[in-house]
């Protein structure tokens, strides 16, 4: 469905011909998947709808003018950058602008003070190398390089380098945002002048708009502008190496090493963690999945499962990983110290290395992300959550206990608990469970099951990350906090009273479930009769949602 | 009119006080904001009592100002418009100190002196500001931002999970500390991010206009096992600057600090009435301090590593730079440096900043470190106006995230039983940070006259922090008066 022709128009009048389309076939270039991450499962059947036009801004100036547009003609909008996050990236509702933020892809560097001010359509394939060339690093997210890094800092930002860098939150300085009343707020150094280089609030911090702990989707406003943090690496150059999709970054080994250790036991494993984080060393710390082994190792799908066959749920079981990546941030002496104390402390647990390359295929080059693809089609992460090393090491069981019910329709994985790992220096813990499934098959186990684990860890009273709009809110409002969700409905009101920000978001997982009807079973939850959206949206919502039953 | 009554069905009669004493206690501190009397003090000893003082305020439309420390300095904590002190000094638990998870829990109303004296029975530490004084409570200045002489953390902020009142009473756990249940937990509280938004960035630096925070959980570390700490007298403070660029991004050192004569002498004179004039007289006129620290493992070697590095730095491209484990003229001084430097100024003592001229005012900001010789030179410009000495401005730089940033602060000591001369620092006060934000300096934490100078060039920001206060606080009991609210 077109959005009316006034506004198109008058948004036309704003960006160009050439940078607003209607196009059917414009359009479908931006349906959420195939190939995409929560790929096939019922959220995405269900809740996204291909935009009725796309809209490429160039500067935040142009992106308010839509925004004020939008809210002259009751355009509901979605921002969208690199598109990374699946179907909850796009557009819920028919006849949506969807703000393609590509062209913001404004960069600069400050060397000496450490950051880069990017605009949304920046990667971080850039973002990195850049980095890199003047002795500094990022966090390549999950999302991987192609991901623009204002998008994956609004949400994510995490990876096994955050053993050293640690929060994403805490790299995000001078931002520029649109929100969703059309007024462009400024926060950190921003907030009073120019100059992006600090980001703590004047008083009060508004950067608790922007994200949350993984980020709001995008129904908050569009951020346009971002100063983000750079961290001192070291100076020696990384030379890319290989030919495409092999390549690799070969290492300065008296500056940049990974080591592989191979521990006796979970228990002595888990205490390296802790171990090397009261020692701080260590660029990187980490454990993953067995079978991300054989992703790294397979070349096609056949590949992978002619290697993961040969496994056994007592393989997967004694396999007991601790990656560690050393950096001699200060000189290469540095590196032979941490070198000397991680030996140490490995000699202490029994741990044995294991010869590692001299390169990095992943997590300073990229996320390996694309791989994840490779077993089944799909994928999604049901949770990927900081806390302590406490959780972290004992989370993934729960999951891989809980996933067990749900294999098939879920890959069969033999019980692996999924990934866990240090996050600044040991203060805090990482763990990630990811799922594989086949989207050409029934996949109400799988939304099944995403659904179960938001009770599992209600239950387990672990922490997660998929609150706000990544699970329904009725449900884990009250449990967390409690009642977060309804402090995040009054911000939304107030910044958003007509709701035209990415409708219906952050209700959206709610209205799911209500849409769903094999959903519907577990639905056990107190949740009100109506959401409490504005008239035009609850009458939008309530048509959508009989559209989709006489659908099926 | 506030009912005592009220009150004391909440918190107990013996945790009310509206004696004439009490108030006047309450109604002015050390800076140079005006007094303002409150009608009623309240001492809660739980967070349920904070919930219920909290719903009777709002309720009431009855101003609160939290109060945790026992020491102020800034003005944040006296009434602007009456109401009742919320004084949290009797939460004063430390509920755990977890040394595998590198934490602790404690409440409000703990300070530094208590804090880091139970830390260090279990071999542990925290980082912390440049001597805070021992009744200050930790968790508001870690709240308020207070900048932490340590600079080699990458992750920088301290604090983690923690627990906030709203102003309408609901008791709110933020972070990883907001599951079901909490500390009864899997979670732990190490996160402090969500849950849905990031609420914990809005009580920050807030003054305790948006909530109060009754407990907090916050990163601790072990204790060294050897340290080295270096002097090196600074003539140029710029070229000091360029060689803080240059090291502090490898990594290197725990606490740094730049410290002038006034200040250095300030803290290091035992008999101030003996010494401190021949320390003023004899200290170079800046002093860069550097620790260097070896850690649970091999520390000789690791300060080797890093000491190599300084060697190399300051004989090929900073030859002008001395540092050395003695400051020439003053034998000795290492260890007591790094005891100043890790601990807080002793509750028994008379703050280091007060003891010169018995009071004092400082000004201090977020800035570029190589501005910061410009700010130097336009306080001293503008001090003699004042007939101020510009030998006497107490200055003193702390680098920040391997020195890309730092904050700046400059004290004007004065005697506060002179009212002519607190009427002349307090213009000056005014006059130089209006200069100062003209150039660039950046006030995060705009106390008292501070507030309305820096928010009238904040115009956007502070209409959206209004609207997002008045959520939060629709009748704005909390602290009313200050920041712009």
């Amino acid at each position: 469905m077109a959005i009316v022709k006034e506004a198109y128009r008058a948004l036309e009048a704003v960006v160009g011909a050439g940078y607003l389309s209607d196009d059917p076939a414009v359009c479908e270039g931006y349906r959420s998947g195939p190939g995409g991450y929560e790929n096939g499962l019922g959220y995405e059947r269900v809740m996204t709808r291909i935009p009725g036009a796309v809209i490429l801004p160039r500067s935040t100036e142009e992106v308010q003018k839509i925004v004020k547009i939008c809210l002259r003609y009751k355009v509901p909008y979605v921002p969208y950058s690199t598109g990374f996050y699946g179907p909850r990236s796009h557009p819920h509702i028919e006849g949506a602008l969807l703000v393609d933020l590509k062209r913001l892809n404004d960069f600069e560097f400050d060397e000496k003070h450490w950051y880069a001010n990017v605009g949304s359509g920046f990667i971080y394939a850039q973002f990195q190398e850049e980095c890199l060339k003047r002795g500094g690093y990022g966090v390549i997210g999950g999302g991987g390089a192609q991901a623009s890094v204002i998008a994956n800092l609004i949400g994510d930002g995490w990876s096994p380098l955050s053993h050293r860098i640690g929060l994403p939150h805490r790299r995000i300085l001078g931002t520029e945002m649109v929100l969703p009343d059309g007024e462009i707020l400024r926060t950190g150094s921003l907030a009073v002048g120019d100059d992006p280089f600090w980001g703590d609030g004047i008083g009060p911090d508004l950067r608790g708009l922007l994200r949350g702990y993984t980020g709001l989707r995008g129904c908050l406003g569009i951020v346009t502008k971002m100063a983000v943090k750079v961290l001192p690496f070291q100076p020696e150059r990384l030379e890319p190496t290989g030919i495409s999709p092999d390549t690799a970054l070969a290492l300065p080994e008296k500056r940049v090493k990974w080591i592989n250790y191979i521990m006796p036991s979970k228990e002595t494993q888990v205490r390296a963690m802790y171990e090397i984080g009261k020692a701080e060393i260590g660029g990187a710390v980490t454990k993953v999945p067995l079978f991300w082994r054989a992703i790294a190792k397979a070349e096609c799908k056949e590949e992978f499962w002619d290697l993961w066959l040969k496994e056994t749920p007592e393989t997967v079981a004694n396999f007991h990983i601790v990656r560690v990546l050393l950096i001699g941030f200060t000189n290469e002496e540095q590196l032979e110290y941490d070198e000397k104390v991680l030996s140490d402390i490995m000699q202490e647990l029994g741990g044995s290395p294991r010869r590692t390359k001299p390169s990095d295929e992943s997590w300073i080059k990229n996320a390996d992300s694309a791989g994840m693809w490779l077993m089944c089609g799909s994928y999604v992460s049901v949770d990927y959550v900081i806390e302590t090393l406490g959780q972290a090491t004992e989370h993934g069981q729960v999951y891989a206990d809980l996933k067990k019910k749900y294999t098939p329709p879920l890959m069969p994985d033999h019980g692996d608990p999924g990934w866990f790992q240090s996050f600044e220096l040991g203060y805090q813990g990482y763990s990630e469970f990811l799922i594989y499934w086949d989207q050409d098959e029934n996949t109400d186990g799988v939304d099944h099951f995403y659904l179960e684990t938001s009770k599992m860890n209600i239950n387990h009273r672990f922490y997660t990350s998929l609150l706000g709009p990544h699970q329904p809110m009725y449900l884990t409002g009250p449990k967390y906090g409690p009642n977060y969700h309804e402090w995040m409905l009054k911000i939304k009101n107030e910044f958003d009273p007509m709701w035209l920000c990415h409708p219906p978001v952050p209700f959206a997982h709610d209205e799911f479930v209500r849409r769903a009807p094999w959903m519907h079973k577990l639905a056990d939850w107190e949740s009100p009769r109506e959401f409490p959206y504005p008239q035009w949206l609850k009458e939008k919502m309530d048509a959508e949602a009989a559209a989709f039953h006489v659908k099926k | 009119m506030i009912s005592k009554d009220e009150l004391a069905n909440i918190v107990g009669a013996e945790n009310v006080s509206d004696a004439e004493a009490v108030l006047l206690k309450y109604s002015r501190d050390r800076s140079l904001v005006p007094a303002g009397s409150p009608e009623c003090v309240v001492w809660p000893t739980g967070s349920e009592q904070v919930g219920e003082v909290l719903k009777w305020a709002n309720a009431g439309n009855i101003p609160v100002v939290p109060v945790s420390s026992q020491e102020h300095f800034n003005g944040g904590a006296i009434p602007r418009q009456g109401g009742i002190i919320l004084d949290l000094s009797k939460m004063n638990r430390i509920f755990e100190i977890d040394k595998d998870l590198k934490k602790a829990r404690f409440e409000a109303g703990v300070t530094w002196g208590r804090l880091t004296a139970e830390l260090a029975k279990k071999g542990m530490r925290t980082i912390m500001p440049l001597l805070p004084h021992a009744d200050r409570s930790v968790l508001t200045d870690t709240l308020e931002r207070e900048v932490p002489t340590n600079t080699v953390y990458d992750y920088g902020e301290p604090m983690m999970a923690f627990e906030v009142v709203w102003p309408t009473g609901d008791i709110f756990r933020l972070g990883s500390a907001s599951v079901n249940g909490y500390p009864d937990s899997m979670s732990k509280g190490g996160n402090p991010s969500g849950p849905g938004i990031d609420f914990y960035r809005f009580v920050q630096g807030a003054q305790g206009t948006m909530g109060v925070v009754t407990w907090t959980n916050m990163k601790i570390m072990f204790e060294t096992k050897k340290d080295k700490v270096f002097f090196a007298p600074v003539e140029d403070l710029a070229y000091a600057q360029e060689f803080l660029y240059r090291i502090l991004p490898r990594r290197v050192g725990q606490e740094v600090v730049l410290l002038n004569s006034t200040d250095l002498a300030a803290i290091l004179a035992e008999d101030m009435d003996a010494e401190f004039e021949k320390l003023r007289a004899t200290l170079p006129p800046w002093t860069l301090i550097l620790v260097v620290s070896g850690l649970l493992r091999r520390p000789d070697e690791k300060i080797a590593y890093e000491v190599k590095l300084l060697r190399e730095v300051m004989k090929n491209e900073f030859r002008e730079m001395h540092l050395s484990e003695a400051l020439p003229g003053f034998p000795g001084l290492g260890s007591k440096m790094l005891s100043l430097l890790r601990n807080p100024w002793p509750a028994h003592l008379t703050y280091w900043k007060n003891r010169w001229q018995g009071a004092s005012q400082s000004l201090f900001f977020i800035a570029r470190p190589e501005m910061s010789p410009l700010y130097v030179d336009i306080v001293e410009a503008i001090a003699p106006r004042y007939g101020y000495p510009v030998a006497d401005i107490g200055s003193y730089i702390q680098p920040i995230e391997h020195n890309r940033a730092c904050q700046v602060e400059f004290t004007f000591f004065y005697d506060a039983r002179d009212e002519e001369a607190k009427a002349r620092i307090s213009a000056l006060y005014r006059d130089a940070a209006q200069a100062l934000v003209g150039e660039g300096a950046l006030f995060t934490r705009p106390y008292g006259d501070l507030a309305p100078m820096v928010y009238e060039r904040a115009a956007g920001y502070v209409m959206a922090l209004k609207r997002v206060k008045k959520l939060f606080d629709p009748n704005n009991i909390m602290n009313p008066g200050n920041l712009c609210f």
